[in-house]
């Protein structure tokens, strides 16, 4: 009778190259995330005002007694600010569990005890927010701008407006970047994710609320740099070259923007680690 | 045995030099020299001893404050490549519950770098390796505290590494999973992997191997062979705490024993203390195979004796 090896053989097979672990978390998370009903309801109503700017561009381009309703570069500024609201449900919806849900489940330190560093993890973790969030903002107002061209039937709106395309991407990064970043670091901050979804919740009604009160007070909209959201508009109109809304500078926002991301990249350092050091 | 750590079968697996670790005011290790042979080594100490730390510092989760320690030849620190040698088995449960166990360790394996395909064919062996095949496909919320353990075990071991790191194992398996899990290590350890084991319990090390790392306050106190110390261990009663259906019979039958010093009654548990703790755990697993009186669930032993004897030690 032949005896088998009944021991362990050495796997012999190809392994991905060294820094693509972050590839595994990203895929993971945005397979686990396809496979719930509820949030591809949610992306797809993400996409409704796409439609509804669609049919405006349609009937613009076809229809003589429509041109009032033909786009401009403020249409798809406008469109992207249409997004937040989406925005801001995807986030909370996908970004609220991603490390407090390892935190939770004591994954971390099985994580780290593997070929991943901390970074490729945190990068990875982003990946997942991130592509969701494109596919709210960058991806629609894209094919938006391509729905223009197929039905005007020509490149003059785009070459008249050639800034409309780094203008939509730098925004949409900015945004996504900022938003990622901000609810990532809020999620290695707790066990939590309902509680990472209230607490993500409260510092942007929160800072806009804070705002409000100081502008009834002063009359003043210089104290927008308070406020998340009016932040990332004041940007968002330099960027596409509209009169900005408030009275604080553009680069004080765009500061408070980079500043929030680095704090955010800060707080991911101190909180993404195998094991919890309480000194 | 394989080749651990290059080309001499007998280099060390584990050279630790002047190493410390601090957390803020606290000390995790202090000053600790050693080199861990290949094969089986049992690291021993109560709880808060420095084992976990010592652990977490060999899978490079921890950077040393002072000192140096190389795994397998290199420095563990920022090195993740090395971490597809070591397989890391932790004290605590760090699971999905929702996921089976093969989703859970296929998706562990993948962080090697290895497709779905393979991730899912080595998740698989792991799993028959430690007897959860049948398991496979059921959430580990529904796992046993045994099989818990068997199925971190597996993603440890289901990439195949040289060194496996073992953090309390066995703790609050039944004995039959325990007689199981110690039967496992020791094939892995024949079939060439290195095995590091922590433990509060001498009887549990002692039964997979007698190279020892005896450890305390973070300082190894004694390192070889298990019988030097096996005398000072057994001058001290030794407790078993046993979660049982039946603990009255489970009582009386223990009473008949000589080596039972004392037991007494919680909840639905009974601590026993023993003065022959090889003799007594051999009885309690033929008890719980027999299944006579009744299941036992959960086998646990506090550190008191073992306090006593690292108290002598340290005087001596």
């Amino acid at each position: 009778m032949p005896i088998h090896d009944q021991g362990y053989r050495r796997y012999g097979g190809d392994k991905a190259p060294r820094g693509q672990a972050w590839l595994v978390i990203a895929r993971n998370g945005i397979r686990h995330m396809l496979g719930k009903r509820a949030f591809l309801g949610l992306l797809l109503l993400s996409w409704f005002p796409f439609f509804v700017r669609a049919v405006q561009i349609y009937a613009a381009a076809n229809i003589p007694q429509a041109q009032f309703l033909a786009p401009t570069p403020e249409t798809f500024r406008q469109f992207l600010d249409q997004q937040q609201i989406f925005v801001f449900f995807v986030t909370v919806y996908v970004g609220a569990g991603l490390i407090a849900n390892d935190r939770r489940a004591n994954a971390l330190q099985i994580y780290l005890s593997k070929p991943l560093t901390r970074s490729e993890y945190v990068f990875g973790k982003l990946a997942i927010l991130m592509m969701f969030l494109v596919i709210v903002t960058w991806v629609p107002a894209i094919v938006l701008l391509i729905v223009q061209m197929a039905f005007a039937g020509n490149f003059t709106f785009l070459r008249n407006n050639i800034f409309l395309f780094p203008a939509i991407t730098l925004f949409a990064f900015v945004q996504v970047a900022l938003v990622a970043t901000a609810m990532l670091a809020l999620s290695s901050l707790s066990n939590s994710s309902r509680y990472v979804g209230i607490l993500y919740s409260a510092v942007i009604f929160f800072t806009q609320a804070i705002y409000g009160v100081l502008f009834a007070v002063t009359r003043s909209t210089s104290f927008s740099w308070i406020s998340f959201p009016a932040n990332l508009s004041q940007v968002g109109d330099v960027i596409f070259r509209l009169p900005p809304k408030y009275e604080t500078p553009w680069l004080v926002s765009l500061l408070v923007i980079a500043g929030v991301i680095a704090a955010s990249g800060l707080v991911l350092e101190r909180r993404v680690r195998g094991v919890e050091i309480v000194a | 045995m394989s080749a651990t750590n290059g080309s001499d079968p007998r280099s060390p697996i584990v050279v630790a030099d002047h190493l410390s670790k601090w957390y803020g005011q606290v000390i995790g290790l202090n000053d600790v020299s050693v080199s861990v042979p290949p094969g089986i080594t049992g690291l021993l100490g109560p709880n808060g001893a420095g084992k976990s730390t010592f652990m977490k510092v060999i899978t490079g989760q921890l950077k040393p404050s002072k000192g140096t320690i190389t795994v397998l030849g290199e420095t563990i620190w920022n090195n993740p490549s090395l971490y597809f040698r070591i397989g890391f088995c932790p004290e605590q449960d760090s699971f999905y519950e929702r996921m089976t166990g093969l989703e859970w360790v296929t998706a562990l394996v993948r962080l090697n770098g290895l497709s779905d395909a393979d991730a899912a064919e080595m998740a698989r062996r792991a799993l028959e390796a430690v007897e959860l095949t049948d398991a496979a496909n059921k959430k580990i919320g529904a796992y046993s505290k045994g099989m818990r353990q068997r199925v971190k075990m597996a993603q440890a071991l289901a990439h195949e590494p040289h060194l496996l790191i073992l953090d309390e194992p066995l703790s609050g398996m039944d004995p039959i999973a325990r007689r199981k899990t110690i039967r496992m290590v020791k094939d892995w350890a024949r079939a060439g992997k290195s095995i590091i084991v922590s433990s509060h319990i001498l009887h549990e090390i002692e039964s997979m191997t007698s190279n020892i790392l005896l450890i305390n306050q973070g300082r190894i106190l004694a390192e070889g062979n298990v019988h030097q110390i096996r005398d000072l261990i057994d001058e001290h009663p030794h407790t078993v705490y046993i979660r049982a259906d039946q603990t009255r019979a489970l009582a009386r039958a223990f009473l008949a024993q000589d080596d039972v010093l004392s037991l007494r009654f919680e909840d639905e548990a009974i601590v026993v203390q023993t003065g022959r703790p090889d003799a007594f755990y051999s009885r309690l697993t033929d008890l719980a195979a027999s299944g006579e009186l009744g299941a036992i669930h959960e086998v646990t032993s506090p550190d008191d004796n073992l306090q006593a004897v690292f108290k002598y030690l340290v005087k001596s």
